[in-house]
């Protein structure tokens, strides 16, 4: 049941993440550095953010019984985001010695991504 | 062209499956640790392999279907950005703030050496098997 359940939210988190990309590709073909990765990141620790939150109030740890957690965490917001994309693209942009591309696709991402969490679990104790 | 794309939607939901289950029993796995080694291993082990896997599919072009089932399926649904962000405000909350600080770079670091490697590595082995193929006829 459990590996249903990750599976389940894994493969439409990951769907998700393919669409996004392609349309945000689509508006933006020629982008200073990989912002369609960017923006699923962000989104997605924000939305992580925001589940754990307003389910917890907390940061769960070993919550690994629980259906939610399993579906919505591990699954959806887990393979929503994607750090193997981020690495790979940043080895891309290494090799086209596109430096200053290069320190923004890493600082907006990891401070992006770390403050939008922050962001989205702090909005939900407000209300 | 729309043929295609359920082809890679349908590769994506398989890999991306497998990618988060086994995310998922690496992070029960090393729970008991209590620090999030599990999610060092998805990120840094995904990274070197989607690093391959670009390496290789550059000089082996694959079946658009198949690239999309491995790279954003498979290591996509294994690695994890959402994660990595809750793990370090939990680091710094429950522990310190220097634990936090060397997740950080340890997975940053770590995963771009791993891709990179990983790039390096899959290239080579593509162009000798390309060129094998070619001696074979």
């Amino acid at each position: 049941m459990n590996l249903l359940l990750v599976s389940v939210g894994g493969a439409i988190g990951a769907i998700l993440r393919y669409l996004l990309g392609l349309v945000i590709m689509n508006r933006f073909p020629t982008p200073p550095f990989p912002v369609a990765m960017l923006i699923v990141n962000v989104l997605g620790s924000l939305g992580l953010g925001l589940f754990y939150g307003s389910y917890y109030g907390a940061i769960p740890l070993g919550a690994y019984e629980e259906p939610a957690f399993l579906l919505i965490a591990i699954g959806f917001f887990g393979a929503f985001t994607t750090f193997s994309t981020f690495s790979t693209e940043t080895v891309q942009l290494y090799q086209q010695k596109a430096w200053k591309p290069l320190i923004a696709y890493i600082s907006l991402t990891i401070v992006g991504s770390i403050t939008m969490f922050v962001f989205g679990f702090s909005i939900t104790k407000l209300t | 062209m729309k043929h295609h794309f359920w082809k890679n939607i349908g590769a994506i939901a398989i890999g991306s499956a497998i990618g988060t289950s086994l995310r998922y029993y690496l992070n029960l796995y090393t729970l008991a640790t209590g620090y999030p080694i599990g999610t060092i291993i998805e990120n840094l082990g995904g990274s070197l392999l989607l690093g391959f896997l670009t390496g290789w599919f550059i000089i082996k072009v694959p079946r658009e279907w198949l690239k999309a089932g491995l790279g954003v399926g498979l290591c996509g649904g294994f690695t994890t950005m959402s994660t990595l962000a809750s793990d370090s405000v939990y680091l710094f909350l429950e522990h310190t703030w220097w634990l936090s600080v060397v997740y950080i770079l340890l997975s940053i670091f770590g995963g771009i050496v791993c891709a990179l490697a990983g790039y390096i590595v899959g290239q080579k082995a593509g162009k000798r098997q390309a060129s094998r193929e070619v001696e074979q006829g």
